[in-house]
């Protein structure tokens, strides 16, 4: 409609005679001219522009153009599109909304183009391209739908199908397999193969790994996925053409800690999880999105569940901490979640022996003895998976009681929580990729975050980055130089006379990366204080980059910092009469004076019951809803996938009702109402799923005086795959700690 | 075996004398309560109306033994915690001032008093309407549970609430 018209219809209905609103007004036309009618050419041009709908991309991604001016336009079915230079083909159909079907690609890996699954139709080209591997020229016309198209993806599927077994019923990829998906979408309705199928002897990858090799298509994900990413060159492909085998060539088993991505990586189920093989179909399963809790990089995972059960761990997409990948021991612990579960308060009674009581008398026996006992005598432990609502519940009643001696496990005794800055990832994970100098104190990033170390290998495959590591001798998956073993040699990189000290000087974003091991040490402050200087000197932290961060080693540190989980004495251990233990089970009792009365408030039966007068059983980080703040300060909250375990009851829950029965009544009823208490304390712990940074740097700190001691740094986790109590009650992980430790 | 047969006929007379005094006594609440059924349900003012509430109220505690014996309520109930029942029940209406309206509400429970005794209903309808209080068994609501909140209330019952 022309301006003209629009004009003339207002004109008419602000008119003040009474018009007869009967069917023939909608036939009046009021005659205008427009200048499209008198000019011949415009008319032509404008027909031949067809009328598409507005596409999205795929996914609805965003499309980031690095330089705005270097965009190159080209044609996707008709449909042009604006796409950054250096874009293949693939790419640039995803930005046009057309999902082309690829068996080998793989956005985060590299290119191979050995499916051909991705041809499409490109004007002015003899023969359809990869679209997968071409490079995205100005001016091309795309045609992903044309016969040739077609004809060339169902041949393709032809080949595919040919060679593979009939095992969709006993494949566990049924239901999410892409074969499946691809030959229904695009595949033709029948074969013609009437000879015998070729199969292959199944390679012994390990006790995560389940390998059907008959099933392989050869895309080589798995191979370029190991040695790119994983770092370890365990895979490849061995012979030629219908003979060809992915496998190890020796008996050897797949150590990495990230071998259990080859599992989401792989197609088809040639490569499928061994202890989820068999258990269920992908249909049956309800998925929860949730946050991993066993160390502190807080991947983002999907919690498959079955009813009361969970069934499997999958990755979630999150480009700022884990991209897609998750490290085995998030990937397999959760069978650790059904042995050595408490569920019903337990007392202790004279004969040494544990009595299942109800809660009301559990939670009386409690307040009673808790009312006797002097206040500086009483102590409260968090555990390594307490989340933020139970940790401020836990606080808030200790100090109602008149005691402040809480403190978090794996913090040490003298934690420093006054700048943020001092505890956190202050780069943040996704920042890593931007340094160019990495300095790692005391930490192994390999079985401490395998995340992080999976972040330091990309930077340092992509841009050379040169990697100093001062702590015992352990093995890294990508070059790097071993300087010292004892802070003796941060004092000489402080001073500049150690020789890497150059080499952070010429880095234009160093980053130094100090491990929460130190924090139990005694000379603490001191190593802290050599860390600062070397900052200072080579322009570690400024403005805009800040490279001075603290490797976290639990979900609940970050937090219980953030709290300020900071006990009054040092000595209160020594001293205790009455422990609060919130599924701690690390922390040493040794210490502990025998008549001392200990409350054990958690959800499995690891260590810290042997020693408990009271059990109170707690619902694990899969059953709560709960805030994890993981080591760069980004809170996340994870959502109950499974119902508690018999009669147990979420932790700050419990802590809440034991304070109405001693008489302190904490003023929380709901989850709300906790979150705002929160809110006065540290409100950065309620903005999800952002990452905060810290506001000041660490220049404030005081000076120090105390000198750094020779004892070496000991490594701060032994054994990747038990860690904490879920883990250690898990069967995988203990088949992997037996078979897959180096 | 006389000595036994002896015994077992005193017994029998026994019991059958009790029954006896229990007949005559529900045959005095039956024609007592036939006779008010007889009184025309006007009263005339509202002081006549609360003497034949009263009188309700008295008839109702009179018959709470019988009806503990014809149901059984021994274990689960006290005598004075079905007297408190009826009791709130009737403070329930104590609002009303219109002398029909009374009237009919003494009707309406003398309705459901002759179903209590003439066994007309059965246990669970008594159990469900006078025994459950509205906070669940009446026995259960102890001294010590009167203090707490609602929300240790709950805590104790489950974890999701």
């Amino acid at each position: 409609m022309g301006l003209g018209l629009l004009a003339s219809r207002t004109l008419r209905s602000s008119s003040r005679i009474f018009h007869n609103n009967g069917p023939t007004t909608h036939f009046l036309r009021t005659i205008t001219s427009t200048p499209d009618l008198n000019n011949a050419d415009a008319s032509a041009s404008a027909v031949q522009q067809p009328d598409l709908p507005p596409r999205n991309p795929v996914g609805g991604a965003r499309v980031h153009f690095p330089n705005p001016e270097d965009a190159i336009e080209v044609f996707v079915d008709g449909y042009p599109v604006k796409i950054p230079k250096g874009m293949t083909v693939l790419q640039a159909c995803e930005v046009a909304g057309v999902d082309i079907p690829r068996f080998c690609y793989h956005s985060r890996l590299s290119i191979a183009g050995n499916c051909r699954m991705c041809l499409v139709e490109v004007e002015k080209s003899p023969k359809p391209v990869a679209s997968c591997a071409m490079p995205a020229l100005p001016g091309m016309k795309i045609k992903t739908d044309t016969p040739i198209a077609k004809k060339a993806r169902e041949g393709v599927m032809e080949f595919l199908l040919m060679n593979h077994p009939l095992d969709c019923p006993i494949c566990d990829q049924g239901g999410e397999c892409d074969l499946q998906d691809q030959s229904m979408a695009f595949g033709s309705d029948r074969g013609r193969f009437t000879e015998m199928k070729r199969s292959v002897v199944d390679k012994n990858l390990g006790p995560l790994v389940k390998t059907v090799m008959t099933r392989c298509i050869q895309c080589t994900r798995c191979v370029r996925f190991a040695s790119e990413v994983a770092g370890v060159e365990d895979l490849g492909m061995l012979g030629r053409g219908s003979g060809e085998e992915i496998g190890t060539y020796v008996e050897k088993l797949m150590t990495s800690e990230l071998s259990g991505n080859v599992i989401d990586i792989c197609p088809v189920g040639a490569l499928t999880s061994k202890p989820f093989a068999f258990k269920a179909r992908n249909w049956e399963l309800k998925g929860t999105e949730s946050i991993d809790v066993t160390d502190a990089v807080g991947s983002n995972i999907r919690i498959d569940s079955r009813g009361p059960e969970v069934m499997r761990v999958v990755p979630r997409l999150n480009e700022d901490i884990n991209e897609e990948w998750i490290s085995d021991k998030t990937r397999f612990f959760y069978d650790g979640l059904k042995r050595q579960r408490l569920n019903d308060p337990m007392l202790r009674g004279p004969d040494g022996r544990f009595k299942a009581v109800t809660w009301r008398d559990a939670l009386a026996i409690v307040a009673e003895v808790m009312h006797q006992i002097k206040p500086e005598e009483i102590v409260g432990v968090a555990g390594k998976l307490s989340d933020a609502e139970s940790m401020m519940a836990l606080k808030d009643l200790l100090n109602k009681m008149g005691s402040n001696n809480i403190f978090c496990e794996g913090n040490g005794m003298h934690p420093n929580a006054d700048l943020r800055s001092g505890y956190i990832m202050n780069t943040g994970i996704s920042g890593l990729e931007k340094a160019d100098a990495f300095l790692l104190v005391g930490t192994q990033p390999r079985v401490e975050a395998a995340m992080v170390n999976a972040r330091i290998r990309k930077t340092v495959k992509a841009t050379n980055a040169k990697v100093g590591y001062v702590g015992p001798a352990a093995d890294f998956n990508y070059d790097h130089r071993h300087l010292g073993t004892d802070p003796k040699t941060l004092v000489e990189i402080a001073e500049g006379r150690h020789p890497f000290s150059s080499a952070l000087k010429n880095a234009k974003n160093p980053v130094i990366i100090v491990g929460a091991g130190v924090f139990e040490r005694e000379d603490k402050d001191a190593v802290f204080a050599a860390v600062e200087t070397i900052g200072k000197n080579n322009n570690v932290v400024r403005p805009d980059w800040n490279g001075l961060n603290v490797l976290l080693l639990n979900g609940a540190q970050a937090a219980a910092l953030d709290l300020g989980l900071v006990p009054e004495s040092d000595k209160c251990i020594e001293s205790a009469k009455f422990v609060y233990l919130m599924g701690a089970d690390d922390v040493s009792l040794d210490k502990l004076p025998d008549d001392a009365f200990v409350v054990y408030q958690g959800h499995h039966g690891d260590r810290g019951v042997y020693r408990a007068n009271v059990i109170l059983p707690a619902s694990a980080f899969t059953e709560k809803e709960g805030i994890y703040e993981n080591t760069e300060g980004c809170a996340q909250i994870t959502l109950p996938a499974v119902p508690t375990v018999g009669d147990a009851r979420d932790d700050w829950k419990i802590i809440r009702a034991l304070s109405e029965v001693a008489g302190v009544g904490l003023p929380y009823d709901s989850l709300g109402a906790i979150r705002s208490r929160i809110r006065t304390v540290a409100p950065n712990l309620l903005e999800l799923d952002e990452r905060q940074p810290a506001t000041f740097s660490t220049s404030l700190r005081p000076e120090v005086s105390q000198k750094v001691s020779e004892t070496p740094f000991t490594p701060a986790v032994e054994n990747f795959y038990m860690t904490d109590a879920i883990t250690r009650a898990s069967k995988i992980m203990a088949q992997c700690s037996a078979l897959l430790r180096k | 075996m006389i000595l036994n047969t002896f015994l077992l006929e005193t017994s029998f007379s026994f019991f059958l004398h009790c029954r006896a005094k229990q007949t005559k006594k529900s045959f005095a609440k039956m024609a007592q309560m036939a006779r008010s059924m007889r009184v025309p349900p006007n009263s005339t003012s509202l002081s006549e109306a609360k003497k034949r509430t009263l009188e309700f109220f008295r008839m109702c505690c009179r018959s709470i033994p019988e009806i503990m014996d014809i149901y059984n309520l021994y274990d689960v109930v006290t005598p004075s915690q079905l007297r408190s029942a009826v009791a709130s029940e009737v403070r329930k209406n104590s609002n009303v001032t219109n002398p029909k309206v009374i009237d009919m509400l003494l009707f309406k429970g003398m309705e459901e008093l002759k179903n209590c005794v003439d066994h007309s209903k059965q246990r669970h309808h008594l159990v469900g309407k006078y025994v459950v209080g509205n906070q669940g068994l009446v026995q259960d609501l102890g001294h010590k549970d009167q203090g707490i909140s609602n929300f240790l209330k709950n805590f104790y019952s489950s974890n999701y609430f």
